[in-house]
C-alpha cells in the first residue's frame, strides 16, 4: 500500500510558479485548464506533481493523472479529495466534466453518466436519479398544446427586452416555458432573478417560469458562459448544453420551439445561438431569433442596465426595465446589489 | 431521526467506502450499493449499513455507497459519520468495550 | 523489569481506512491512531468514528495501541476522550502538553469516564507529547503529574517552530530538549520516546538520528512509515556482543551467590549495582526483541 508515498494538498494557484506547474502538467496530459476553477489540488510524489484536479462550485474538472502512475488508485484520491472539498463548501450535487474515455473510471467512482458528445466531452453527476428526478419534476409542469415554446434567460436583471421576448413568444404559442439560468455567479442572485421574471410576467396567462438548475446553461453544462471571453471551449460546451436540452428537457415538456433574442454584443452568447440553430432543428425544435427591443435607438440589454446602475442613472433605467424590476432596484436589497455592481467588473 | 441535508463521508480509496445519505420524498430506505466485492459481500455490506440506519432511527432516506473493499467496522464508521452529518451532527452515544 | 518494549510507535492517520486497518501488520512495537494533526478539521468526526469503531472491532493481541487525541483546548478534544476511552486503547496520547495541569485535567476526565462506565480506574494509560519550550521546561513536573503516565515524547516540528528555528539533519536545535525529556522520564521512571524523522527516503539520516537518540537514552522513536521500523529496531535491539557481556555479568552474579560472596567480580573488576541493572535491562530488551532466548540460552543475532 502507499504508506504516505503520495501527498495531496491544495495548489496555491495565486502563485505564478505553482499555477504554471499545474498548467504544464495538464498540458502534458492533453487537458486544458479552465480559468473558472475555484479550487485546485495536486498529488505529489516527493516534489513531483503526478496528478491534479479542480473544482468550480459543484463541477469537478481539469482532472489528470500522470501516465506512469495510473492504476495506483490515484484518480480515486483526487476525486475523493475534490468531493470532500466540495462537500465542505456546501455542494453535494456534483458533476464531472471529462473525456468520454473516462466513463468507466468515473462510473466506478460513483458517478452516473448524463450525456456524452462523441469523443469530445462527457458529463456525469454523483447521483443516480438527479437528472431523471429533474425531468420528472419538469414533466409535472407539462401543458398539452400544439405549439409549446421555450426561452432560456439569465435576466440579470429582468428588462423590458426580456419582457418583449416573452410576450411575443407567449402570443405566438399555446404555452411558453421560461427557464431562468440558475447560477450563483451572476450579480443578481438566482432567486432574485427568478422572482423578478415571475413577477414581471404574472399578467401573461400562458407562461410557466422554471428554475434552470444544474442542467440548463450551468457551470456543469455550459461552463464557458461564465468564463472570460475568447475561450475556445465554447463550441463543445454549447453543443453539450444544447443536446441535453434538445434530447431530454424539451421532450419532457413537449417543447417544439426555442426563442432567443438576437445577440449584438457578447461573442459567447452569439456563438451559442449559432450552435443552437445547427442542433435544435435536428431534434425537430424550431429556433426563433427575435430582434432586440430598442429604446432611444439603443438595444436594451441587462448589461446596459448594469451600466446605468454603475452611473446611478435611475431616470434612464426606468425606461428600460419593467415597473417590477424598477421597484426592486429601489428596494433595500436592490440597493445592496447595486453597490456590488459598482464594485465589480463582471460581464454577467 | 430526520435527514435534514445531504451527508457524505469516507473516501474512494482502497479499503474505504464513500457513503452519501440524502433526503427522500418517499417512505423507506432506498439503498444503492456498488462494491468491488459486490458478489461475495454485497448483501452483507447492505445489512451492516441498514443496521446503522436503524440504530439512528432513520426511516426515510436515499443512501448510496461506493465500496472499495472496506471492512465491516469501516462501513459502520462511515455510515455513522454520514448519518450524523445528514442529521445535523447529532451527538453520538458512545458505547463501551470491544 | 521493563514490561513494554517501545522501540517504534507507528502512526496511522485516523481518517485513512487502509492505514488504520493495516497499521498493526508491519511489526512496530506500538501503533498509534492519530486524530490530531494528520486529520483535517472537517474530518475530525469521521476519523473519530473510524478509530473508535476499529478499536472496538479489531483484535490487536498484545500490540500496544495508542490514540493521539485532540487537545482539550480544541473543539474536538472532549468528544475524542468520550469516544476513545470507551473504545479502550492501551494508551491515550495527549498532544502539546505544556503543564502538569494539562495532564491532570486529562487524567480527571478519563477517571470520570472510567467510573461512569464501570471500568477499573487507571485502566487507560497516558502518554504526553511535549512540543513547546514551556513544555520542555516543565518536563519533570509533567512526567510526575499522573500515575497513568507511562511515557513522555518530544514532538519536534512544533517545538522548533516555538523556538523560532527549523529542524536540521544534525539536530543541534533539539539537543537540549531531547536531553531534558530523557532526564525527566528517567527521574519519573517512565519511557522516553523521540520524535518522527520525516524524510522517509533518507534511511541513512534516520539511522544517524536514531543512533544519537539511543545514545542520549531514549527508549524508542515514533515512525511514520513502515520502512522506518527495521532500521530503528536494529539500533534499539542489543547486539550480540552486548548480550554476551550482559550474560557474563549475570553469570558472575550467580557465581558470587553460589560462593556466598558479597563481592561480584568479572575479569578481575568489581561489578556494582548500575552495571547489574544495565545487564538485566539489556537482557530484558533482548528477550522482548527476540534477540535472546532465555529458555535455551541462545543468542539469536
Amino acid at each position: 500500500m502507499d504508506y504516505m508515498n503520495y501527498k495531496e494538498r491544495r495548489a496555491l494557484m495565486h502563485m505564478k510558479s505553482e499555477k504554471e506547474e499545474v498548467l504544464r502538467f495538464l498540458d502534458g496530459q492533453g487537458i486544458g485548464f479552465e480559468e473558472d476553477v475555484e479550487y485546485t489540488m495536486v498529488l505529489e510524489e516527493g516534489e513531483k506533481v503526478v496528478g491534479t484536479g479542480s473544482l468550480n462550485r459543484n463541477v469537478l474538472k481539469c482532472i489528470a493523472v500522470d501516465g506512469e502512475h495510473r492504476s495506483m488508485g490515484l484518480m480515486n484520491r483526487i476525486v475523493g479529495h475534490l468531493i470532500q472539498e466540495a462537500y465542505q463548501r456546501g455542494e453535494t450535487h456534483l458533476f464531472v466534466y471529462t473525456k468520454p474515455s473516462n466513463e468507466v473510471l468515473f462510473t466506478q467512482l460513483g458517478f452516473h453518466k448524463i450525456i456524452s458528445l462523441h469523443d469530445e466531452v462527457l458529463l456525469l453527476e454523483n447521483s443516480g436519479d438527479g437528472f431523471s428526478d429533474y425531468l420528472k419534476a419538469l414533466g409535472g409542469c407539462k401543458v398539452e398544446g400544439e405549439r409549446i415554446a421555450s426561452i432560456v434567460v439569465n435576466c440579470n436583471p429582468f428588462t423590458k427586452g426580456h419582457r418583449h421576448l416573452i410576450e411575443k413568444a407567449a402570443v405566438e404559442n399555446d404555452w411558453l416555458h421560461v427557464f431562468v439560468v440558475w447560477e450563483g455567479k451572476s450579480l443578481f442572485p438566482s432567486d432574485v432573478r427568478h422572482a423578478l421574471v415571475e413577477e414581471g410576467t404574472k399578467d401573461i396567462r400562458n407562461v410557466t417560469v422554471h428554475r434552470g438548475k444544474d442542467y440548463i446553461i450551468s457551470a456543469a453544462t455550459f461552463p464557458s458562459y461564465f468564463l472570460k471571453e475568447g475561450q475556445d471551449a465554447v463550441e463543445i460546451h454549447g453543443k453539450l448544453d444544447l443536446c441535453l436540452f434538445a434530447a431530454f428537457i424539451a421532450p419532457a415538456l413537449g417543447i417544439t420551439r426555442r426563442y432567443v433574442g438576437e445577440e449584438p454584443y457578447c461573442p459567447v452568447t452569439k456563438k451559442y445561438n449559432e450552435i443552437m440553430k445547427e442542433i435544435l432543428p435536428a431534434y425537430g425544435i424550431e429556433v426563433c431569433e427575435i430582434p432586440r427591443l430598442s429604446a432611444d435607438g439603443d438595444a436594451i440589454s441587462a448589461s446596459k442596465v448594469r451600466r446605468l446602475i454603475r452611473r446611478d442613472d435611475y431616470m434612464s433605467l426606468w425606461r428600460i426595465v419593467p415597473e417590477t424590476t424598477y421597484r426592486f432596484l429601489l428596494s433595500e436589497e436592490g440597493r445592496k446589489i447595486a453597490a456590488t455592481i459598482k464594485e465589480s467588473q463582471s460581464r454577467h | 431521526m430526520d435527514i435534514v441535508k445531504t451527508g457524505i463521508a469516507g473516501t474512494l480509496e482502497s479499503s474505504d467506502l464513500m457513503v452519501t445519505i440524502k433526503e427522500s420524498g418517499e417512505d423507506g430506505i432506498h439503498l444503492e450499493l456498488k462494491s468491488t466485492v459486490q458478489q461475495q459481500f454485497g448483501e452483507e455490506i447492505k445489512e451492516v449499513a441498514l443496521a446503522v440506519l436503524r440504530q439512528y432511527g432513520v426511516k426515510r432516506c436515499k443512501v448510496s455507497i461506493e465500496d472499495k473493499g472496506a471492512l465491516d467496522c469501516t462501513v459502520i464508521a462511515r455510515v455513522r459519520t454520514a448519518v450524523s452529518r445528514a442529521c445535523g451532527n447529532v451527538k453520538y452515544n458512545w458505547e463501551v468495550g470491544r | 523489569m521493563i514490561s513494554r518494549l517501545r522501540r517504534t510507535m507507528l502512526y496511522a492517520p485516523g481518517n485513512n481506512a487502509g492505514m488504520v486497518r493495516d497499521v498493526h501488520i508491519y511489526g512496530s512495537d506500538s501503533i498509534m491512531f492519530d486524530l490530531e494533526d494528520s486529520v483535517s478539521v472537517h474530518e475530525k468526526d469521521s476519523a473519530r468514528f473510524l478509530v473508535y469503531q476499529t478499536l472496538r472491532t479489531m483484535d490487536y493481541g498484545r500490540k500496544e495501541t495508542v490514540v493521539r487525541v485532540n487537545g482539550l483546548d480544541t473543539p474536538y478534544g472532549l468528544e475524542d476522550f468520550n469516544a476513545i476511552v470507551r473504545a479502550k486503547p492501551d494508551i491515550i496520547r495527549l498532544p502539546k502538553t505544556e503543564t502538569p495541569e494539562d495532564v491532570m485535567e486529562a487524567d480527571r476526565l478519563i477517571t470520570g469516564i472510567e467510573e461512569e462506565i464501570g471500568m477499573e480506574v487507571g485502566t487507560i494509560k497516558m502518554f504526553a507529547a511535549i512540543e513547546s519550550a514551556l513544555g520542555i521546561l516543565n518536563a519533570y513536573p509533567i512526567a510526575k503529574a499522573s500515575k497513568r503516565l507511562v511515557g513522555i515524547a518530544i514532538g519536534a516540528e512544533d517545538y522548533v517552530t516555538d523556538l523560532k528555528t527549523t529542524r536540521s539533519k544534525e539536530g543541534v536545535e533539539l539537543l537540549m530538549a531531547r536531553s531534558q525529556i530523557v532526564v525527566a522520564a528517567r527521574a519519573a521512571g517512565i519511557s522516553a520516546i523521540d520524535t518522527v524523522f520525516s524524510d522517509v527516503d533518507d534511511e541513512e539520516g534516520l539511522i544517524r538520528e536514531t543512533a544519537l537518540v539511543k545514545q542520549l537514552g531514549f527508549d524508542g522513536k515514533s515512525v511514520i512509515n513502515p520502512r522506518q521500523i527495521d532500521p530503528v529496531h536494529k539500533i534499539f535491539t542489543p547486539g550480540s556482543k552486548e548480550i554476551h557481556n550482559a550474560l557474563n555479568v549475570i553469570e558472575a552474579i550467580k557465581e558470587a551467590e553460589a560462593k556466598g560472596s558479597g563481592v561480584i567480580s568479572l575479569n578481575g573488576k568489581m561489578i556494582d549495582k548500575p552495571i547489574v541493572d544495565r545487564a538485566k535491562r539489556v537482557l530484558d530488551l533482548a528477550v522482548v526483541a527476540r534477540a535472546y532466548n532465555p529458555e535455551s540460552g541462545e543468542v539469536l543475532c
